[in-house]
């Protein structure tokens, strides 16, 4: 149980080379279309922000349900929280972009605005850097904090971290239900300035814990692979899969949910958000994210050899990675660009982030035991069997 | 695995199987005490009761109803909402939990499911009146007819309602019957009495335990839950859209699905709690629903608890973000504030507020507060209902046509009615029912008891 994770060279320069991709993505995209810039940043940042949130909400749900059987695993969520400061570092730019991205920044769109005028005590520059900060730093302190207690659970043993890790999550949570819905209206919603929807924070809720599960999930299959998590048998995939076939299905539904409800209320004001999306260049994109993160893992994890392959499961998680591009794609670009742009600079921008995020994560990882050592229900996990 | 020390003791007392099954049956031999006539006989009154309002409701009509044309949802819909939301309960628990195999839902699934059976008989009740002309109820069944090209709408929220519920009611009574079939059998092989061993004989359908008979059962078991699961979130979503698909302000709102479901969830576990303080107290059963087990729903209740509360104010934050003067004007002007405010803040109160005690240890550990609660539960989850209809309805559009609303005796006959079903319905499970599904604690004693 006492392995630690080493770092391949070869990893460390393939990671390093994405991120130069990266860079050069984002260079060209600042000297030559500076709005694709502006928005493939939101979406990268928002895609990992995203990740963070569901991870770290993973992890806390695990500590308050008291779960046995991930126990093992739970230094991958843990490192996932190490993407916050990162985040907030990236994010900062965000800040000198908003007037690319936002409408409602626009002082001079507002004076003609009597929507935008309303909203303005909250939709304003200040307020919004404000939010900004004070998101981050809730989520920087807290996670810091839960891992702290893991970390210290492994040196000193005994159920009282347990216990503190249990409390701190329930305040993690609640905090989470009002920093994350803040942030999904404030960097995503507000891009479509007169459109609301309730469900909206929700819904981008579930599509962060859906994929970040995917995301836990195949680097325990890539590191399993690698000889890591030796204990890892078929009732942890068992598990695992199951988790991502229900948040699937709740991801579907959530975005259903909202979808009818105002296809068939039909009034103007919200049904205007899904007309360059249905009718227009988005279509087959707006498609193809139902079916990338629905249709696809509904059917194939129905079945019974896929869910034994690990390399069949790998395959279908990096689909899943994609599905939530597509998803963070749709709600940034309609609303910032009004066209359709696939090329260098978002692809080249994904790898740079997904290059730079592989590498917080493998580092994070490295720096402390794989497996925690003294959690009380770490021999369920070990032990697991599913019945 | 099962780590006793985190996880807590599910069965006290050092049981034996055999000693399992006696305890469990025992309220079933034994005379029939003096608070069950007591009690029967309260709820056959308030039946009486109910039945003299649904006598004037079809003889009169609607008529007879405290609603109006404004107003025309009124106390039938809101308490038919409120029922449904309890009978979510016992599949939340026993399909959610068995899929997520939670071993403490053993002493607790039998009486939830049974809740949940009738309760959505209580639910059903009211549509059916409020139709009015209750003889035609059988036109909202799709089937060849000879009234022309008349047919169901198909795109009414209301007809998918019908489909959802009747549904979820054969899949819940069926779920529930096929976990009682073990312990039917248990009881036809120990009873003294000649009659009860027909009957329980022949609804236990020959069950010997076989190892195969149980690879079966377990099978039929885990297959009714995964395919019941999607059914709960689909009747309570449907439930919501009677009011989301509307344009009226306070109802059009893209959130209320999961809000819908998750306080059905909420307003059913709070019902369990209700009645599962008063199963262990009255039965002793102190040593199967343990402390353990009134911790657990606790929680979940709190976790939950802030769902709705996030949900509440993501509402009352969106009516003013969306800017729009007849959303604003309903959350604000007729709901924190105007003539049903106190409504709202007792469904805030009971709803996100109370439960927040459970944060603490101590209290979830004394059972009094925590009975108290759950009951405040059950009355803040009424209370919602009661805002979303009427609030809305009461005060739409066009300020010509704003009414008010007050129940008549009758709309209050039919409610206490239901309360009087569900009462004896109640009853009658603990009479002839085993409350605590015996061969499902067998199945975690070993691990789980001290």
């Amino acid at each position: 149980m006492d392995q630690k994770l080493v770092i391949s060279p070869k990893f460390k320069i393939a990671a390093f080379v994405m991120m130069g991709i990266g860079l050069i993505a984002f260079i060209y995209a600042f000297i030559s279309h500076p709005g694709r810039g502006w928005a493939n940043l939101l979406i990268n940042n928002y895609y990992f922000i995203a990740l963070a949130i569901g991870g770290t909400f993973y992890y806390a749900m695990q500590n308050i349900t008291q779960a046995g059987w991930s126990v093992g695993f739970n230094r991958i969520p843990l490192a996932m929280a190490n993407f916050f400061p990162v985040l907030f570092i990236l994010m900062i730019p965000v800040m000198f972009g908003l007037h690319s991205l936002y409408h409602w920044s626009h002082p001079e769109a507002v004076a003609h605005d009597a929507l935008l005028q309303h909203k303005a005590p909250f939709l304003n520059a200040p307020f919004f850097i404000i939010r900004f900060v004070i998101y981050f730093a809730v989520w920087i302190g807290l996670t810091q904090l839960l891992r702290k207690l893991s970390f210290k659970e492994d040196v000193e043993g005994g159920i009282r971290f347990f216990e503190k890790s249990e409390f701190l999550s329930k305040v993690y949570i609640f905090a989470l239900a009002l920093t994350a819905s803040g942030a999904a209206f404030d960097w995503i919603m507000s891009i479509d300035a007169h459109w609301f929807s309730t469900i909206f924070a929700l819904r981008n809720f579930v599509m962060g814990f859906y994929h970040a599960l995917v995301i836990i999930f195949l680097v325990v299959l890539l590191l399993n692979k690698q000889g890591y998590f030796p204990f890892l048998n078929e009732d942890h995939m068992r598990d695992f899969t199951k988790y991502i076939f229900v948040l699937c299905i709740i991801w579907a539904y959530m975005w259903f949910a909202q979808y009818i409800l105002i296809w068939y209320a039909n009034l103007p004001e919200e049904a205007i958000y899904y007309m360059p999306r249905t009718k227009g260049e988005f279509t087959p994109l707006f498609y193809t994210e139902l079916i990338v993160n629905w249709l696809v893992p509904f059917f194939l994890l129905l079945i019974g050899k896929i869910l034994r392959s690990k390399n069949m499961l790998i395959v279908l998680m990096i689909i899943l990675m994609l599905g939530q591009y597509v998803d963070v794609y749709m709600q940034v670009t309609v609303g910032t660009l009004h066209k359709l742009n696939i090329g260098f600079i978002e692809i080249g921008s994904f790898i740079g982030f997904i290059g730079l995020f592989a590498f917080v994560l493998m580092w994070s990882l490295s720096k402390k035991p794989l497996v925690s050592k003294n959690h009380p229900l770490l021999e369920e996990s070990t032990h697991h069997h599913g019945h | 695995m099962y780590i006793q020390k985190v996880r807590g003791i599910l069965v006290e007392g050092n049981k034996s199987f055999g000693q399992i099954s006696r305890d469990v049956i025992a309220p079933l031999d034994a005379k029939t005490p003096l608070w069950w006539y007591i009690s029967a006989s309260l709820a056959m009154g308030a039946i009486l009761f109910g039945g003299w309002a649904i006598y004037t409701t079809i003889t009169v009509g609607i008529g007879a109803w405290g609603v109006n044309n404004n107003v025309a949802w009124g106390y039938a819909i809101i308490n038919f909402v409120w029922w449904i939301g309890i009978g979510h309960a016992g599949t939340a628990f026993s399909i959610f939990l068995l899929l997520m195999r939670q071993k403490w839902r053993t002493s607790i699934n039998r009486a939830a499911e049974a809740m949940t059976v009738v309760a959505v008989v209580c639910a059903g009740l009211f549509p059916l009146l409020h139709m009015g002309r209750l003889w035609n109820a059988f036109f909202i069944f799709p089937y060849w007819n000879t009234r022309g090209p008349l047919w169901d709408n198909f795109n009414s929220p209301l007809f998918w309602d019908v489909v959802a519920i009747s549904t979820y009611f054969m899949a819940s009574a069926v779920f529930w019957y096929i976990g009682m079939i073990p312990d039917f059998a248990t009881i036809r092989d120990t009873t003294a009495s000649k009659i009860k061993k027909k009957v329980y004989g022949f609804f236990s359908f020959g069950w010997v335990g076989s190892a195969k008979g149980w690879l079966r059962f377990e099978t039929a078991s885990l297959l009714l839950g995964g395919l019941a699961a999607p059914l709960v979130v689909a009747v309570h979503s449907i439930v919501s859209m009677d009011f989301a698909t509307s344009i009226m302000p306070g109802w059009h709102t893209t959130i209320f699905p999961p809000y819908f479901v998750v306080g059905a969830i909420f307003s059913g576990f709070g019902m369990v709690l209700t009645l599962m303080i008063i199963v262990r107290k009255v039965y002793k059963f102190q040593e199967y629903v343990t402390q353990s087990h009134l911790d657990a729903i606790a929680r979940i209740l709190t976790f939950i608890s802030l769902i709705m509360a996030t949900a509440y104010s993501t509402e009352l934050f969106m009516a003013w973000y969306g800017g729009q003067e007849y959303e604003m004007f309903t959350f604000m002007k007729n709901r924190v504030t105007g003539e049903y405010t106190l409504a709202f803040w007792t469904m805030v109160t009971c709803n996100a507020l109370i439960p927040q005690i459970f944060w603490f240890k101590k209290i979830r550990k004394n059972i009094t507060i925590v009975f108290i609660a759950s009951i405040f539960i059950n009355i803040g989850m009424w209370f919602e209902r009661y805002v979303i209809v009427v609030t809305s309805l009461s005060k739409d559009f066009l300020p010509s046509s704003w009414a008010s609303y007050s129940p008549t005796a009758v709309e209050i006959g039919i409610f206490v009615g239901t309360l009087g079903i569900f009462l004896f319905g109640v009853l009658l499970f603990f009479r002839y029912i085993p409350m605590i599904a015996i061969s499902e604690v067998k199945g975690i004693l070993k691990k789980t008891s001290k």
